[in-house]
This record gives C-alpha cells, structure tokens and sequence, in this order.
C-alpha cells in the first residue's frame, strides 16, 4: 500500500509545478471534522475552500447529492459527507466549509462541519485502512497516526467517483 | 518533413472541399452535358488534385486523376459525349479519388488501403480513346485486385504516363491561361450582380483559382503569364482565413459567460432601478446597460455566425445518392433542393447528415413508387423528392417531401399491433396523424422485403433519437397516392438557447422554448381526471396534466391557489401539459454541462446560470414526456385532502407582525375570541424567516407597516415573491391613513387595510372573512 501511494503522490507533484520537491516521505494533508471525526485529503486534491453559498437542489439522485452551486461560472455538484457517511445530519454553523475537489474529470464540492488544520505526516506514519472496515466501497486510503490521535485520509478518486 | 507535413495538410484540406463540389456538379452535368462552366470546374478538381499528388509522389492518386482528366479533357473539348454510362465510369472514379484521399489521411500514403485503379483507369482509357466501355467491369474489379502490383509495374503504362506529362504541359498551361481569364470575367460578373453577397457560397467555388497559382513548383512556367489572374486571386485569399473548429468554440464559451454576465447585469440594474427610483444617474446607467447589452446580443450572433456553415455542406451529397438510388432501384427519381444556402451551427451540419440520409433513402426505397406503377396511378413517371431548407424563427427547418405513395394509416395501426408496438384499444383511438408517427417507434419497419437500400435495421426511431438530441422536432404527415412530407426543426446553435422559466414552488426550471407551444391559466376545475390521469380540455384537444413538483419530486408546500399555469410542450405529436406555480419570463440561457458527476440525469438536460448567479436546471423535454407516464398523483385530490385537516379553530395559524408589544397584545386579544393559534414576531425579516423556515404554515398575516430592519410593504411584496404565498391573507394594520399609503398597500400585495384604531369585533371579522372560518 505504501508503495501505491507513494506514487500517487509522485503524479500529484508532477501535476504542480515541479521545482519544489517535498521530501519525499512527507505528506501534506487537509484535516477536518465531520460528526466526531478528523478525515485529511491529501492538499494537492484540494482546488479550493469556500464558505456556504447557495446551491441549486438536483431531482432524481441520492439524496447525499445536495444539488449544483455556480462556482465563478462554473457548475459543480454539492455531495454532504455527513449524508454519504451516514452521520446524522445538523444545521450548518458558521464553521462549515465546502471542500472543493478536482479529480482527473471531475470537480465536486463537498460539506464538512469545520477544518483543523494542515497537516504534515511521514509517510511511514500512515498504515492501510483496518481490513474490517473494506464495507466503505474503498473510500479510505488510510489510517494517519499522530501523537495524540488518528485520523482517516479519505481516497479523493473514490469521493469523486458517482456511485449511483 | 515539417514543411511536407505542412503542404499535406493543406492538400488534404483543400482536395477534400474540392470534391465536396464536384459530387454536385457531376449529376447537375448528367442533365447539362453541354454546360462547359461545369466540365471545366470539374475538369478544374481533377487537375488540381493531379498537380498536388504528384508533387507529393502518391502515384496511385495520380495515375488515377491522370486518366480522369483525360477523360475530362476531352468531353470539354467537345469531343467526347457524357452520357449516364460515361458518368458511371466517371462517377466511381471520382469514389475511388475520394477513398484514396481518405487513405491518405488516415495512413499518410496512398498505397496501404491496396486500392485497384488498373481497371478504372482502362475504362478511362476506352472512354478518352472513343471505345466502348468494357462492360462487365463490375465483375472483374475483384478479380482484379490481385493483379494491382503488376499492373502498375508494366511498363508500357508509365510511358504512357511521361508521355502525356511531356505532351500535355503546354496544353494544360493553355488551358489554365484561358479558364482563369474567363473566371475572372465572370468574378467580375457576379461581383456587380451581388455586391452584398461577396461571402461563403462563392469561397468554395473560388479555391482552385489561388490553388493553381501557387503551386510553382508543379508548374514553373505558368508564373509570368497569369500575373493578372494572380492578383484577382490574392484578394479572394484575404477574405477567408481558416480558422480552428476549437479556437471558435473556445470563443463561443467566452460569449457565454459574457451573456451570463450581461444576464445579471440587466438584473442589477432592475433592483437599483427599484431602489433609487428618479435619481439623475439611473439614465446614464441604463445607457450603459442597454448598450452593453445591445453589443453583448449582437456580439453573440457574429461569433454563432462564424461558426455556421450553409447547409448545402450536407445537401451536397444528395443528388449523387439520389443517382446511384433510382439506378439502383430501378426508378427514375428527381431531387429538386432549395434553399441550400440556409445557415446553421457547424455542430449541427454535422449532426444532420446521417438523419437526412436516412430519410432520404426510405424516401426512395419506400416512398416512390415504381414507375410502371406511377404511370398506373395516373402519375408522371418520374417521382420528384424535394429537399428544402429555411429559416423560421431560431430554428431551421428542414423538408423532406416526396410524390410517392404516402403513408398508410391503416396499414400502420395493422402492422403496429402485428408487432406489439400498441395495443388494439391504442389503435383505436389513434388519429391518423398519431399513426404516422408509428414508423418513429422502435422495431418498426414497413418494408415488406427488406432491401439493402433501406431496412437495414437502423430504424427511423434512431433518426428521431438524433433529432431529438439536436433538441429538434421531427414531424411527418402524408396523403395516400400523394405524398409523404417529414420536416424536422431544428434550433441554430445548440450552446445558447432561448427557454422559458418557470417556477415550482421554491425552485427554478428552464423549459427550452422551441418545445414551448403555449401557456395557459386555467382554473382546478377544468382538470378532469381519467382513468387516473390527470386531464385538461383546450380547445378541441384533450391534454395529459402533470405537475412538475411530482415529476421532480419537490417538496410541496400547500398551494392554495385555485389556478394553474400550464405550460404546453410538444415534440412532435405528443402534448402534454406541465403544471408549475409560475411562469417568471423567456430568458436567453448558456448550456452548461454538470460534469461526469451528474451526467445524464433523468429529465434534466443540463444547467444554466441565471442573472442571480444561482444554477437553474434545464428541463429534458423528451425524458420529461416519459417520467410523466408514471407520475400518477390526482392534482385535484392533493388539494382537497390537504384543506380537509384543519377541522378546529386552533388549526388555523395568525402571524402577527409589529415592533410595539402593546399592538401584538392587543391584536391577540382582538383574535383571541376566535380560538385561532397566533405566533408574533417583531419586525418584517423576523416575520419572514418565520414564514420560509416553514413551521407553521400561516393561515393569514397581520403586518404593521412602520417597522425596524423590513417594513411591511416590503414584507408583502417579499411574501408575494413565493408562489405557495400568493393567495395567503396579508392584512395591514397601520397607522397610516393616507390614500396613498392605502395604494402602496395594495401595490406590495396586501389584501386588507385595515387603520388604527380598530375595534376588536372588526379586527376579528375581518380575520374571520379571510381565513374563511366562519364565527360559531
């Protein structure tokens, strides 16, 4: 697994411009929190952060799909994280975000309740996802571990993926 | 090598425009053989390709153009006959010309699709030399195949070949010297004849002209002589520049976003119109909305413009199938085309070909009869099929009408149920015109015996299928013995269209306007109901009803209202009427995809984005037409039920809106007699987050006009703006006693005035009156 990663890491660098190389055992990641727990996105997925605005309500798909929003012209489906976990839904706060990823065809946004911080994590510190949990549909790319806690890295293709 | 690469390009480029013409030229000389214009532009293609394929040593092409010309040469002389034998032979030379082109293209060369030109070449030959042609060259040709390597290799072919290049320079210079001459008399010509029109039709046309002049290194001597005829050709080159498909579709994305941009603007404009009514500098601003608007318009129909080619571009290679057809077919057919100079989106043109081809060939294989038979019906022999094209309105629209034997409706409703395609009581009750639309359905086929002209398993459902995509309407109608008629409509551009928007309940929808055929207002109790479908009486027709909140599911929040707006869509013959709460206007919208993500949404065919800057779908008019098959929700009963549940006084919900505690209190008092649920609020943005938060659904308002943050004018006007809330009660009680405070009170959409002070029994019977509960 790590070795897969690793070269997914290598096509994100070949992707932005090449000058600086991070080291290369060092992954930069995007931490925030949905329901009770810390998920990172790797931080070359992340197209941008935006607040709340108003989304346009799509018929006929699941109802984790929210809808379409105009980001400056453009339009992106709205998927709720907490929906397709199946955490319980609340109220947005003025802490929620969309999350806007770009994957190789497709760009979404995506609902959180609040972003930590950026996070920098030695590769070796990040273990394959707990075989017991495979029922996700593989959308978990592994388990960071930190001083004092653990947090899920989410697999952006398989976020991005339409599943219905 | 790049440079090569380059000229190849070029080569191709050009060679492929060239015999884009000649097909059209060719039949069109069957029936003028004597038209020297035409030989010569023909004579003129064959020439050029020679030039051009021999300087790129693709041998084969050019042993092939050689012979062609040669042939050519001589019918232009005079001293040959076209006759429809001579034209067969020349026809298929001109096919395996076009095959070749098509090899090169793909391969780079003209060697490696193995083409046999040997035995073409000698019908060629037997032509220019006055023999007969070999008649049984169809046969052979496949035995022939094998022999191609050595034929080429005989030598006695390439000196023949050097020969006539030695013998025939000198000659062709002639000749070139002589046709340029006399084009440009003829330029000159046309030019007087049509000033305005110096544009597309007659680029085409003009391409060899400049092509044989820069062509020094095939013929170097040529240069001194026609220095005249090259500067009328450099000034036709500065008119036309080739331009990317890509660079213009890079450019129309850009007009989008600027219509979109214009979109809001004229948006903004209305709200600070509203909101700084009379002020001075409202006018310049409105100058310069209306002419950056103005600009914006026409900018987009300049750049659709450049992106539009005459539909000739597709009509063009019909008189030649038409040819091969009625030989084929034995028949003897005419093509009579019209307006092929009618324009439309490059997209487009190249969507249509295989639809119309299509047609066309059903037209003839199907639709006229043979000639034995025609004579018997008291026909001329000859059956005529019309291709016309015109404008009409945003659309274009396409004819296709052939004096054949028509379409029979009985027949169709016969073979329809023989297939299962409709069930008998459907046939029944189908108006002939419904029953031509059968041969749209899947797995219909009216030919008896299927030939290989048509019946080839491609139904004319695909051709509708492609149509439709185009957001197109296709509609046939026909007269027994007389004739059949299929007309297609198509929009101009597919990137921007005109649509109607409407509103269900809180949520937008665009409804492309071609599909639009009307609106209408009618009151619930003209929608009948039967069996389980919804209906509406207009006219003399009867109408499927669907809502589109049930078709999309929206979240109903009751609508009270005793109307409906119904809007009307069609696509061809089908009708039905969609229920929405509102019609907001026809806007001009950009097509917007949704990306992977949301690609191929039922119903929805895409998105825009309105003025506001919020996404508002696009409606799939032929996918809606099938999810409203299953809608099956009563619109009347909806309604009644919903009234049903408020059986006691305190069902009912008052909100009362004022800033003062003490008028809350005393308005609740007044109320309270009645048993009616009130819930205050203090001012117009508390009262109308209330209101959209969708707690409780109120009954009826009360609103005090003086008040911080929203006042009550705006609050109504702000209610109104929702649909569900259109016939809620908006009572006003105020201070204000002015009769034009009263007026504003009604402009914002209050239903009642009521001044302060009041007494109680009035303030009650008034709320009594309006939620229709009646006192005990």
């Amino acid at each position: 697994m790590n070795d897969k990663l690793s070269q997914v890491l290598k096509k994100q660098q070949q992707q932005i411009e090449e000058p600086e190389k991070i080291e290369e055992d060092i992954v930069q990641l995007v931490g925030f929190i949905i329901g009770n727990e810390e998920y990172a996105i790797p931080i070359l997925n992340i197209q941008e952060i935006i607040k709340p605005i108003d989304y346009t309500r799509v018929p006929q798909v699941p109802d984790y799909v929210l809808g379409v929003f105009n980001l400056r012209g453009d339009v992106i489906p709205l998927i709720n994280l907490r929906k397709k976990f199946n955490i319980e839904m609340v109220n947005q706060t003025e802490e929620t975000r969309y999350i806007v990823l770009k994957g190789e065809n497709n760009t979404a946004g995506f609902v959180i309740d609040r972003l930590t911080e950026a996070i920098r994590l030695n590769r070796s510190r990040i273990s394959p996802p707990p075989e017991t949990i495979n029922t996700d549909k593989g959308m978990i790319y592994g388990v960071g571990k930190r001083d004092d806690s653990m947090l899920t890295i989410l697999k952006v293709e398989a976020l991005l993926k339409r599943d219905f | 090598m790049d440079d090569i690469q380059e000229i190849l390009e070029d080569f191709l480029v050009e060679a492929f425009e060239l015999i884009e013409q000649i097909d059209q030229d060719l039949v069109e000389l069957e029936n003028n053989p004597e038209d020297l214009e035409l030989l010569n532009r023909i004579f003129r293609v064959a020439h050029t390709v020679k030039g051009s394929s021999s300087f790129l040593n693709f041998d084969v092409l050019t042993k092939l153009t050689h012979h062609m010309e040669d042939v050519l040469n001589k019918a232009r002389k005079g001293e040959l006959k076209i006759t429809p034998e001579v034209m067969d032979v020349v026809l298929k030379s001109i096919d395996m010309m076009k095959e070749l082109l098509v090899g090169i293209r793909d391969n780079g060369n003209d060697t490696d699709i193995g083409m046999d030109i040997s035995e073409i070449c000698s019908a060629l030959d037997a032509i220019s030399q006055g023999n007969d042609i070999p008649v049984q060259q169809s046969e052979s040709k496949k035995e022939a195949a094998e022999e191609l390597q050595e034929v080429v290799k005989e030598p006695h072919k390439e000196e023949e070949e050097i020969d006539y290049n030695n013998l025939s320079d000198d000659e062709v210079e002639a000749e070139i010297e002589r046709l340029l001459k006399q084009r440009k008399e003829e330029d000159k010509k046309r030019k007087a004849q049509k000033k305005k029109e110096t544009g597309e039709d007659k680029v085409v046309p003009e391409n060899p002209t400049p092509n044989r002049v820069a062509k020094p290194s095939v013929q170097p001597k040529p240069k001194p002589k026609s220095m005249p005829a090259k500067k009328q050709a450099a000034s036709t080159i500065e008119q036309t520049i080739r331009v990317e498909v890509k660079r213009l579709d890079h450019l129309m994305n850009l007009i989008g976003e600027l219509v979109l941009g214009k979109n809001r603007l004229l948006k903004i404009y209305d709200d600070v119109e509203e909101r700084y009514e009379g002020e001075k500098f409202l006018e310049e601003l409105n100058q310069v909305v209306s002419s950056v608007s103005l600009v914006t318009t026409d900018l987009q129909i300049a750049v659709m413009k450049t992106r539009m080619l005459p539909v000739a571009k597709v009509f063009n290679k019909f008189p030649r199938m038409i040819r091969d057809l009625s030989r084929e077919l034995g028949k003897s057919i005419e093509l009579k085309i019209t307006g092929e100079d009618t324009e439309l989106d490059k997209s487009i043109v190249e969507e249509i070909g295989d639809p119309l081809v299509h047609i066309i060939r059903n037209s003839c294989d199907h639709g006229i009869e043979s000639g034995d038979e025609r004579l018997l019906k008291g026909k001329p022999e000859g059956g005529v099929i019309e291709l016309k094209a015109y404008h009409e309105g945003n659309n274009i629209v396409i004819e296709i009408v052939d004096d054949g034997k028509g379409l029979d409706s009985d027949m169709l409703r016969n073979k329809s149920l023989e297939k299962g395609i409709i069930t008998e009581r459907e046939a029944d009750s189908m108006s002939d015109k419904e029953a031509y639309n059968l041969i749209f359905k899947p797995g219909f086929s009216t030919a008896a015996s299927v030939t290989s002209v048509s019946g080839r398993g491609v139904g004319m459902d695909v051709v509708k299928t492609n149509i439709e995509k185009l957001n197109g309407i296709i509609d046939v109608d026909s007269e027994v013995d007389r004739g059949t008629v299929i007309k297609l409509k198509i929009p101009l551009t597919l990137a921007i269209i005109q649509a109607l928007l409407v509103g269900v309940q809180e949520e937008f929808y665009a409804i492309p306007l071609a599909s639009v055929l009307e609106t209408v207002r009618i009151p619930l109790e003209e929608i009948y109901t039967i069996e389980g479908k919804n209906v509406l009486r207009l006219r003399d027709e009867v109408l499927s009803l669907v809502r589109l909140s049930d078709i999309f599911g929206v979240e109903r929040v009751l609508d009270n209202s005793e109307h409906a707006y119904v809007v009307v869509i069609g696509l061809a013959e089908s009708k039905l009427g969609i229920i929405v709460d509102s019609l907001v206007g026809q806007e001009e919208i950009v097509i917007k995809s949704m990306g992977d993500y949301l690609k191929g949404i039922e119903g929805i065919a895409g998105a825009t984005i309105r003025g506001d800057g919020r996404v508002t779908l696009i409606v799939d008019v032929a996918a809606l037409m099938d999810l409203a098959k299953n809608v099956t929700v009563d619109i009347r009963a909806t309604g009644e039920t919903e009234a049903r549940t408020k059986e006691k006084p305190s069902d009912y919900f008052v909100l009362v809106v004022d800033d003062s505690k003490m008028d809350r209190n005393i308005m609740k008092k007044s109320i309270a007699p009645t048993g009616i649920s009130v819930v205050e609020a203090a001012n117009g943005q508390e009262a109308l987050n209330m209101i959209k938060s969708g707690d409780h659904s109120f009954d009826a308002i009360l609103i005090d006009i003086e008040m911080p943050r929203m006042d009550g004018y705006t609050l109504a006007s702000e209610i109104r703006k929702y649909s569900k809330y259109k016939n809620l009660p908006l009572i006003a009680v105020t201070s204000r006693t002015s009769k034009s405070d009263r007026l504003r009170g009604v402009e914002s959409g209050m239903t009642e005035y009521i001044t302060k002070p009041y007494s109680p029994e009035y303030l009650e019977s008034v709320v009594r009156k309006n939620i229709k509960l009646l006192a005990e």
